[in-house]
């Protein structure tokens, strides 16, 4: 853990860790993702897991996203999300 | 191995007389104290029914006119200190266990050293003429001893051939065992080693314990306690004579630290430090006055090595006005290895961050961060951590 130094934090240097990026997804009829990439296009092999957080609901954009753990057909596995506001898709690790 | 065993009778009497030879021929009882009382260390020869370590008071009783002196243990073992580096050029293997008694390796000696004649030559001529030596020469420490006692001052006694005939007839007194297992002996009534001899070890050992295999295999002459010899090692000395004499603290103190800085300018170069020094004074009465101060760690610079001179300078006074003072190192060594970390280290750590400041100084924005905790129970991956310039 890193030490706390007691300053506060300033939002000009502050900088986000783990952002979430968005990437294209192929989804199939059910909505389950089937594919993550655009010309390197991956097959996902399995789904698994998933889950929802809904978050910060008293907010003007509350966070609702719909997270799936997949193994790609390479082996990779990836942690991606669709967020049910803008139905985009984002990958990022949890 | 052959052992060859000096004895020097009342070695600490002796050493009173080389320093003021006017005591020669007077009765004289060299004193000691321990807590509160008085004890007798050596004696003049002529003096009878003494023994070593028993109270002034009864050795008052037994001779009333007498010199007494107070024992200067440092310097007797100078001294024996002086013969033993003697010695050392005859033999590498030389020990001394005691003041007055000395035991030589002479296994070899005979390629320098043709015939036995020669060799005690050659040791009788770095003994001091002050001091009057029995030799003894046997096939371990404990038969040279018992020949060395045997032999006539000022002479030498070889043992060889029958050695059950030479211990048969010798009291039980002479083994180098607890005052504990000599009193039983006497107490089951064995009194030679030639009694002690004759039983089997089994009963002698389940008697005395441990030391009764010991005192089994003394009696019968065989004795496998190795020699020690002196472990050689690089000695400095040195000492300053003070300008005038004093009892101040500060002024000794200041000496013992002129001292210091030349020791560590000879060995802070080597990356030495101090494990082990004697601090010596001597008054202007000729008082000695000498501690030994063992540092856990090694001192590695003066400041360190004062501090705790001071403190022992605190605790043991001075016998008297001081007129010179020495610093003996015993030991020396390298300091404890430590794992260092550039992060760990504050110092280190403050020079990091003076150089990420200056990078980030003449770059204009800041160039390095640090992971910080924003919110660590988020639900929301992003909002658990951010990154924050390090040093602000």
């Amino acid at each position: 853990m890193v030490e706390d130094t007691g300053k506060t934090l300033r939002a000009d240097t502050y900088r986000p860790v783990n952002v979430p990026e968005p990437v294209k997804v192929e989804e199939d009829a059910s909505g389950l993702p089937v594919a993550v990439g655009g010309k390197r296009r991956q097959v996902v092999a399995a789904v698994e897991d998933r889950w929802r957080i809904d978050d910060e609901w008293w907010r003007s954009e509350p966070v609702t996203r719909l997270y799936y753990a997949v193994r790609l057909a390479s082996g990779q596995r990836l942690v991606l999300y669709k967020d049910l506001n803008d139905s985009c898709w984002y990958k990022q690790g949890y | 191995m052959k052992i060859l065993c000096i004895l020097l009778a009342h070695f600490p009497w002796r050493c009173e007389v080389r320093r003021n030879p006017a005591l020669e021929g007077r009765p004289a009882i060299v004193t000691y104290t321990s807590g509160s009382h008085r004890l007798v260390l050596d004696w003049s020869p002529e003096l009878e029914g003494l023994q070593r370590d028993m109270p002034l008071q009864q050795a008052l009783a037994r001779h009333g006119e007498v010199d007494l002196l107070q024992a200067d243990l440092p310097c007797y073992r100078a001294v024996f200190n002086e013969l033993l580096d003697a010695l050392e050029e005859k033999s590498p293997l030389v020990e001394g266990p005691d003041l007055g008694c000395v035991y030589i390796g002479v296994d070899g000696l005979q390629l320098i050293y043709p015939d036995e004649d020669a060799l005690l030559q050659a040791i009788n001529e770095a003994i001091p003429e002050t001091f009057t030596s029995q030799i003894g020469i046997a096939g371990n420490k404990f038969l040279a001893y018992l020949a060395a006692r045997r032999s006539p001052p000022g002479r030498h006694r070889i043992l060889t051939g029958d050695v059950a005939a030479f211990l048969r007839r010798l009291p039980c007194d002479v083994l180098p065992v607890s005052m504990k297992s000599r009193s039983k002996l006497r107490d089951f009534g064995i009194d030679t080693l030639g009694q002690v001899a004759a039983l089997l070890p089994g009963p002698v050992q389940s008697q005395f314990g441990p030391e009764g295999r010991r005192i089994w295999e003394l009696a019968r002459g065989h004795d496998d306690t190795p020699l020690y010899p002196r472990f050689m090692e690089k000695a400095i000395e040195e000492s300053t004579t003070l300008s005038s004499v004093t009892v101040s603290l500060e002024a000794i103190l200041v000496a013992a630290e002129v001292i210091l800085v030349r020791v560590f300018a000879d060995i802070a170069r080597k990356g030495l430090g101090i494990r082990s020094l004697t601090l010596w004074t001597r008054s202007w009465s000729s008082e000695n006055w000498e501690r030994t101060i063992q540092f856990k760690e090694p001192a590695m610079d003066v400041k360190t090595a004062v501090s705790r001179i001071k403190r022992v300078l605190e605790d043991y006074p001075q016998p008297g006005p001081v007129e010179q003072v020495g610093i003996k190192i015993n030991r020396l060594g390298y300091p404890h290895g430590r794992q260092k970390s550039l992060f760990s280290e504050l110092r280190a750590q403050d020079h990091l961050i003076e150089d990420i400041k200056q990078l980030d100084l003449r770059l204009g924005n800041p160039q390095v961060y640090t992971v910080k905790e924003v919110e660590p129970w988020s639900r929301i991956p992003e909002r658990r951590y951010a990154l924050t310039p390090t040093g602000r």
